[in-house]
């Protein structure tokens, strides 16, 4: 390793020191932010745990006795398990939906050459600048018009129609990377495009497609305006709506209302701690691609 | 009249049969209008998603299918505030609730502009009358689109204790003395009047009762017809506003309390005992009741007085701002069943089990004798003796100047609109509407 | 470089040979024909649901933004432009507009060094690393209602944050989180923070993994200090990263909804308002469609020239800024 040229040549151990004070001060920063980032959610969980009366006498401290009546309540209670079952449904469908017709659009765009290819690619990508907000007054109408207000369908359509958007640009560069050679080899063989998209881009995107499944699983999972609007019936009602509702309906009883909320939060933690290797390689495929 | 189908009979079975599907044609054709024979289903919209409102009305929905098995009642309860964002939105699809929290008003008359109400006068009109006068809140151009099953004042409920902790002997009975009591509160450490400025519409009973006291009763009357805001009177209401906001009579951090939700709500406030007054429906001891502890709220503690009344102004002496709930039948549903599940919620019997509930005054005349508080027996005599009782104005205007003058006097309160500031700006909503 | 697939690569690796090249004129237009047959039904699946679900309300709200229409009853009432007009009359939409745009900047000048700072410590080799990230990112996926109801619990007078702050001797910051109109947004932004720090982090630290290790000895060997070696050569090679970051946290910005109209329903007096609770507010709580529809194209087209702008001043050495090839 050559000396340093021209730049200070301080002593070593101080300049050592000053950095890892530097980087204690930084670490007790981020340690800082983390707990501000935690302290809420466990506030919830370990609330649940309490009863409103301890909840009253005492705003900051832990369940004494620990009461598991709030969550055994809830989790026996059917009304929540359909809550889950309407959110799992829709969500199911809008994903499957998203990828499927994304994945099959996406294909000619990444690697086909025809005119109108990138006035079609602009016109996905326009999707991405209006939430669902701006078009929810119209939609509502359409959706009523096409007799799909309050049915799980008439949610996952739209979800799934506005999830193209971000799908469409994450999958157009993974697919764009697979090398021409193996498309060669498969037209030597005599394939179809469509068999090349099944049997060989496909299984080659699986991580890409991996990742704009879960955006879209969130996605739909964690929607409220559009389920607001279109779902009248409770038993139609997915989890959002179902918290939404819990907190303006029992507020008196502020125990119950964190323990329905922590309850809530299990299945999006859950899922995001097993695939958060997945979220974080798709979105860092699509920032460098 | 016995018949015999005997072999040689076969075809005046097959005559008969036919005959059958016929009418069962003709009956399954006509959308429930022949009611009483075949199976139909009401789904019931309705606002007390909480007890003791909500588990009376499902008992109510179950008792009326076991006087009438073919009709099945499905309840749907939802929280007030999000009801106002969910009507309107049912009203636009093709399948509404058929039946639906209804206050009627200039509310009703854009419902019914839109045709999104059945027009049922005809069908009430055997029985309407033991309801009295209160029914024409919920008539449009005369016809008849609701039934009301509560009509009630708005006024100020206060806690005895705490107005006797800072030697207040007797309510307020004129503006400047209620002004002075707010004084008298605050010196003695109570917060003098709770107040749920989040949700706007308790903000709009203090500037709709001025306006009640300044205006006179045409001017008034007149404002839900042309919608003209010229009379000084208006911007008088919200100099009066001013006086009492000046006076930094409400709670901490009123802006972001709710009515009626929780025990941090201003219901909650009153019922634990932590405000003095709070210028409130009639439905509020019930709510209050709910958001404590024993569900009792504060018992004999809990009292009521009238909007004190303001010098120089050209209001009917004595007059009440107040309104009802009622219930009204979509432009889907079916007619028949539905107004005879009005017929049954507004039956005497029903009406008294509901006023014994205590959140409510009853219409029905013979329903009086249920409601069991003495606060709310004093109110029924009040609104038997009212000279003249005035629709909140958020409802009695079209909903859109309603919502307007929610927020424009929310604004007021919030310390960031002049008096005159208000008027305009429900006078442009007028113009826009 | 030609791409895979175009029509005339196929034949030619399809073997088709000189002698059949004459008569493969029509065969070739055939073949032509069905290469666009084909794609077209690639594409028609996804074409057809994003236009009808997409694309069509945004022409509806466009049509409705026309009239004087409440929603409920006959299109008729045509008023042209007069909802437009009236939108930017409104102090309550020039309000909500002016409290997209607050958030906006403040997403830039506070998440961003936030989120970097993090991800920069993130991206050593310290203990809990890995589960710091964890802890980071886990707000992203819980749903903004979740978060909503949440903070509203944690915010209320003597709630848990004015509680901590007692308890660490900074009782005199306590103030009215949500009912003082001056501070009201700011919390809001907290809030905001609080769920979407954690996919800056992750989106910098992704960035951050593809500055090969080499360049930052290069720069340590040349005598740099820490510091300056990030300022100098972290910084710019995390440009493209940053850039899309800023992209997306603005268009989040402008279609802020579910967090406020839960927290704060756009109150109190207008101070949280958003462009897009206003829209809702007007268009269905007072039955107001026609009107509600011109704010949606109004922020439709704030969406538009900013990403279209974007694109051309900012993206365009990053990308392939599709837009800017349509548009430049």
């Amino acid at each position: 390793m050559s000396q340093a040229i021209g730049y200070g040549t301080a002593p070593q151990a101080s300049s050592a020191a000053r950095r890892a004070l530097g980087r204690a001060l930084i670490y007790a920063v981020a340690l800082i932010l983390a707990a501000i980032v935690i302290v809420p959610l466990l506030y919830v969980i370990l609330g649940g745990f309490r009863t409103t009366g301890q909840i009253a006498a005492q705003p900051v401290g832990l369940p004494n006795p620990w009461n598991l009546g709030n969550y055994t309540e809830i989790a026996g209670s059917g009304s929540f398990w359909l809550l889950v079952a309407n959110s799992m449904v829709i969500a199911l469908v809008a994903t499957a939906l998203v990828v499927a017709t994304g994945a099959l659009a996406a294909f000619p765009l990444a690697r086909f050459e025809f005119r109108g290819r990138e006035a079609l690619y602009t016109l996905f990508t326009l999707g991405l600048l209006f939430p669902v907000g701006v078009a929810v007054l119209p939609l509502y109408l359409l959706l009523r018009n096409l007799n799909l207000l309050d049915n799980a369908v008439g949610v996952a359509l739209p979800e799934a129609a506005f999830g193209l958007p971000v799908t469409v640009v994450i999958l157009r560069p993974f697919m764009r990377a697979i090398p021409a050679e193996l498309e060669d080899a498969a037209v030597i063989d005599g394939c179809s495009r469509l068999a090349f998209f099944l049997r060989i881009l496909v299984p080659l995107s699986l991580p890409a497609l991996t990742t704009v499944a879960i955006l879209a699983f969130v996605g739909s999972w964690n929607a409220f305006l559009l389920p607001l609007l279109v779902l009248d019936s409770p038993d139609h009602w997915t989890l959002p709506l179902g918290v939404s509702n819990y907190s303006s309906q029992y507020t008196q009883d502020t125990a119950r209302i964190l323990a329905f909320t922590a309850l809530s939060m299990v299945p999006a933690l859950a899922f995001f701690v097993l695939a958060e290797r997945r979220i974080v390689g798709g979105l860092s495929g699509g920032v460098k691609g | 009249m016995r018949l015999r189908f005997g072999r040689s009979q076969g075809a005046g079975r097959a005559l008969l049969v036919g005959l059958m599907a016929l009418l069962a044609a003709v009956a399954a054709c006509g959308n429930g209008s022949s009611g009483q024979s075949q199976n139909v289903k009401l789904v019931w919209w309705h606002n007390a998603s909480e007890d003791p409102g909500k588990t009376f009305w499902a008992q109510v929905a179950k008792d009326f299918h076991t006087a009438h098995p073919n009709i099945t009642v499905e309840v749907v309860p939802i929280q007030n505030e999000q009801f106002t964002t969910k009507i309107p939105v049912a009203l636009q699809s093709s399948s509404p609730p058929d039946v639906f929290q209804q206050w009627g008003g200039g509310q009703l008359g854009d419902q019914v502009q839109a045709g999104r109400v059945e027009d049922i006068t005809s069908d009430v009109k055997p029985w309407i009358g033991q309801i009295g006068s209160a029914a024409s809140n919920w008539q449009v151009n005369g016809k008849q689109y609701g039934v009301p099953y509560s009509l009630g004042l708005v006024g100020f409920w206060y806690n005895k204790d705490l107005f006797a902790k800072a030697s207040i002997s007797t309510p307020p009975a004129t503006w400047d003395e209620l002004l002075a009591d707010v004084g008298k509160l605050k010196a003695a450490g109570i917060a003098p009047i709770a107040l749920g400025g989040k949700d706007r519409w308790p903000d709009a009973f203090y500037w709709d009762y001025l306006a009640v006291r300044l205006c006179s009763k045409q001017t008034l009357q007149q404002a839900a017809v042309d919608y003209k805001f010229t009379d000084s009177c208006w911007t008088q209401a919200g100099v009066k506003v001013k006086q009492l906001l000046d006076a930094s009579p409400f709670q901490n951090g009123f802006l972001a309390t709710p009515a009626q939700q929780g025990a941090g709500s201003s219901a909650g406030l009153m019922g634990n005992g932590k405000a003095a007054m709070e210028l409130q429906g009639h439905w509020n001891p019930g709510v209050m009741n709910g958001l404590t502890p024993d569900q009792k709220g504060l018992g004999d503690k809990l009292g009521w007085f009238p909007f004190p009344s303001v010098s120089g102004g050209s209001g009917v002496d004595g007059a009440m701002l107040g309104g009802g709930d009622g219930y009204s039948c979509s432009y889907k549903a079916p007619k028949a069943a539905c107004v005879e599940f009005l017929k049954y919620i507004t039956s005497v019997d029903v009406q008294k089990k509901w006023a014994a509930l205590n959140v409510g005054l009853p219409v029905t005349k013979g329903a009086e004798g249920g409601v069991a508080d003495p606060n709310l027996r004093n109110l029924i005599d009040i609104r038997g003796k009212a000279s003249f009782v005035q629709l909140y104005l958020d409802i009695a205007f079209s909903t859109s100047v309603g919502q307007a003058l929610d927020d424009a006097i929310a604004n007021q309160f919030a310390g960031s609109a002049t008096p005159d500031q208000v008027v305009k700006t429900i006078a442009d909503a007028a113009k826009n509407r | 470089m030609r791409l895979v697939g175009s029509p005339d690569r196929r034949q030619a690796l399809a073997g088709a040979g000189s002698a059949s090249d004459r008569a493969a004129g029509s065969t070739a237009a055939r073949r032509r024909l069905r290469g666009r047959v084909e794609i077209g039904l690639f594409v028609a699946p996804a074409l057809l649901l994003y236009l009808l679900f997409v694309i069509l309300p945004i022409f509806m709200a466009g049509y409705y933004s026309l009239y004087h229409w409440s929603g409920l009853g006959d299109v008729t009432d045509f008023i042209g432009l007069g909802n437009y007009v009236r939108a930017f009359q409104d102090d309550v939409f020039q309000g909500a507009v002016m409290h997209n745009f607050t958030i906006a900047a403040l997403s830039l000048l506070i998440q961003l060094p936030l989120g970097l700072g993090v991800a920069l410590l993130l991206n050593r080799r310290l203990p809990g690393r890995a589960g710091l990230r964890l802890v980071f990112f886990a707000p992203y996926v819980l749903s903004e209602v979740i978060t909503a109801v949440v903070w509203q619990l944690l915010l209320q007078p003597d709630g848990l944050v004015d509680a901590t702050l007692r308890a660490a001797h900074l009782g005199g910051l306590v103030h009215l989180w949500l009912a003082d109109l001056k501070l009201v947004l700011y919390t809001l932004f907290v809030v905001i923070t609080w769920k979407y720090l954690g996919f800056g982090i992750i989106l910098f630290l992704a960035g951050l993994q593809g500055i090969p290790r080499e360049l930052m000895e290069a720069a340590s060997i040349d005598g740099a200090t820490e510091l300056r070696a990030i300022r100098h050569v972290t910084l710019p090679l995390l440009g493209p990263t940053i850039r899309i970051w800023a992209f997306l946290s603005i268009i989040g910005s402008l279609q802020l909804f579910d967090i406020v109209w839960i927290m704060t329903l756009g109150g109190p007096a207008g101070a949280s308002t958003t462009m897009v609770t206003y829209l809702i507010d007007r268009g269905f709580r007072r039955y107001a469609f026609g009107y509600g529809s011109a704010v949606a194209v109004i922020l439709f087209a704030i969406s538009l020239v900013f990403a279209i702008a974007y694109q051309r001043y900012v993206l365009r050495r990053d990308t392939e800024g599709a837009l800017t090839r349509m548009v430049g």
